[in-house]
């Protein structure tokens, strides 16, 4: 636990001293605006909570790849990581730390676009189902969090981290239904959309803002739940294996 | 008497790196050392000798091909979680701090990550800033830092939780020589509150002032491990006496004593090799009787040891 605390306290330091790092809170209500201009143009005033779901993924999303899953690489750049292996408190615990401000960072971007949209862009939405709502917005920071940190693992390993890390988003956005219902993507790429877990939430926040019921809801929020535990498993496993083939190749502080 | 308690114990420790597509390097071979405990040990080589994969090995950063090490009786590959408590680590070089953050910043989170208690992070890392110089730069990020005070945190971080065993490498690297003189000046401060230091260095002065002993390390093998002063005796078994200003005919008059074993130029005037203490005393009295005051003995110092056992080897690595 010390070492999640001390993680969690040095990225909310990092926030401060990096305002770059908060990036997605200047952007994310630049493209609230974007979005609710399309769509009241399109005579689709009603879908504007869609506007306000679409730029607080887009935000999460990007803390996920350039907060969370830069962070291990970042510590080996700056020559910091085999000072923290060799650490009393576990390697891992300051990690998952770290990345764990994602709950915040997220949460916030959540909290900017909302009120951006309610007052000044005089959106009203209405949130017909609060308690799904709620759940689905707490687990897909959880799953949001678990996700950055297997990247984190990823970006160790590939040689090619910066080109995914800054060309798979838009993927991503349309697997996950960010931009797009997942209903109105081709056939053939529907299924592919199960595994992220965004597709399940995204389903579910815009399930919430409709008056009428949400089919199989439980059922969804119970994937995003899975999915998560699914890439906290893969990461924590990944993350063993690779301190201790860093340790034995002696590549550990290779930038 | 009984032994003084081990601090390091390093037993047949080999290390070998396997580059992609290129051959194998070993990195050491067969390394055995002990340091006991409150002992400051110089670890002494050329770049590329093994200096620093030991004290990665040591430190729990990297894993030994074979062999064992222990620190205060904890093995290093089993039992890492008891070793990382009593050590302190110092690598040499500009890398090692969050450069956006600032001295303090920087030291607090490494104080939280051996665990000190929330009230006493703060108290030590101001402390420790003033102990190293820092305390008026406290509050500036290291990124504005010069080397020399970047290396003067790293120290502070490795002083951070009060290390039983202390690390350095390298750690007047990028100093100038005022702050490298208070930087001995420190160490002996932490050797007296009775912490095991192990320096590895290539600074001969360094190893000389502040280590009890002295390990030399060559291409991953040790080559003596002795007091600096008693390493001296590796490469010349002589007592020295170094003259200025001795006329032909007194030189004659002194090889023909006792225990001279030879006589040779040297830049200042000439060196009296002499083969056994006990023969010092007449040299020195027949040089002083006749007028020359330009006298001195001297055994080698440690860079000519250091010269003498590994080489000269210019740039090479």
């Amino acid at each position: 636990m010390r070492g999640f605390r001390s993680g969690f306290r040095l990225q909310l330091s990092f926030f401060r001293n990096y305002p770059d790092s908060l990036i997605p809170l200047l952007t994310a209500p630049l493209f609230t605006v974007v979005f609710t201009m399309v769509l009241r143009h399109g005579g689709r005033g009603d879908l504007s909570g869609y506007a306000m779901i679409a730029p607080f993924y887009m935000s999460l999303w990007w803390f996920a790849i350039f907060n969370g899953g830069w962070v291990i690489q970042t510590e080996r750049w700056e020559g910091t990581i085999e000072y923290l292996v060799a650490a009393p408190v576990g390697f891992v615990s300051v990690i998952v730390g770290r990345i764990s401000t994602m709950l915040l960072a997220g949460a916030v971007a959540f909290g900017e676009v909302w009120v951006f949209g309610r007052y000044v862009l005089r959106t009203n939405v209405t949130i017909h189902h609060p308690y799904v709502f709620t759940a689905s917005l707490v687990l897909t920071l959880i799953a949001m969090t678990t996700t950055s940190l297997f990247m984190a693992n990823l970006f160790v390993l590939s040689r090619t981290a910066v080109t995914f890390s800054n060309s798979a988003s838009y993927p991503v956005y349309l697997l996950g239904g960010i931009l797009v219902p997942i209903a109105l993507l081709p056939g053939w790429l529907q299924p592919a959309t199960n595994i992220v877990f965004l597709s399940w939430s995204s389903k579910l926040l815009r399930g919430s803002l409709s008056a009428g019921p949400i089919q199989g809801a439980a059922f969804d929020l119970s994937m995003i739940a899975l999915l998560a535990v699914v890439a906290l498993g893969l990461a924590t496993a990944f993350m063993s294996r690779i301190l201790r083939h860093a340790r034995s190749s002696g590549e550990l502080a290779l930038r | 008497m009984s032994p003084r308690p081990q601090a390091v114990t390093v037993i047949d420790l080999v290390r070998t790196f396997q580059p992609r597509k290129q051959p194998a390097v070993q990195a050491l071979d067969g390394v055995r050392l002990d340091v006991d405990e409150g002992e400051v040990h110089g670890l002494l080589g050329p770049n590329g000798a093994g200096k620093t994969t030991l004290v990665k090995i040591l430190t729990t950063v990297l894993l030994p091909t074979s062999g064992r090490a222990e620190i205060l009786g904890h093995d290093v590959v089993h039992d890492a979680k008891a070793v990382r408590p009593l050590i302190g680590i110092v690598f040499g070089g500009e890398r090692g701090l969050y450069t956006r953050l600032t001295a303090r910043q920087n030291l607090e989170y490494w104080a939280s990550l051996y665990r000190l208690p929330g009230a006493q992070i703060k108290a030590r890392a101001a402390a420790l800033l003033e102990r190293v110089g820092l305390a008026e730069k406290a509050d500036v990020k290291v990124e504005t830092f010069s080397r020399g005070m970047k290396q003067r945190l790293h120290l502070a971080r490795g002083l951070v939780a009060g290390a039983k065993v202390l690390f350095l490498d390298e750690p007047t690297t990028g100093m100038d020589p005022i702050a490298s003189r208070e930087f001995r000046t420190l160490i002996s401060e932490i050797r007296a509150e009775g912490a095991t230091i192990l320096l590895a260095t290539h600074d001969m002065v360094e190893a000389e002032v502040l280590c009890d002993r002295v390990t030399l390390i060559d291409h991953g093998r040790i080559l003596a491990t002795e007091s600096p002063r008693s390493l001296g005796r590796l490469v010349s078994r002589f007592q020295r006496v170094d003259v200025e200003g001795a006329d032909r005919e007194l030189l004659d008059r002194v090889a023909a004593l006792p225990g001279v074993e030879s006589i040779v130029e040297s830049d200042d005037g000439h060196r009296i090799n002499v083969d056994g203490d006990e023969h010092v005393p007449v040299v020195l009295k027949v040089i002083v009787e006749a007028g020359v005051v330009d006298v001195r003995t001297s055994r080698p110092s440690l860079e000519e040891v250091y010269v003498g056992l590994i080489g000269d080897r210019g740039l090479e690595v």
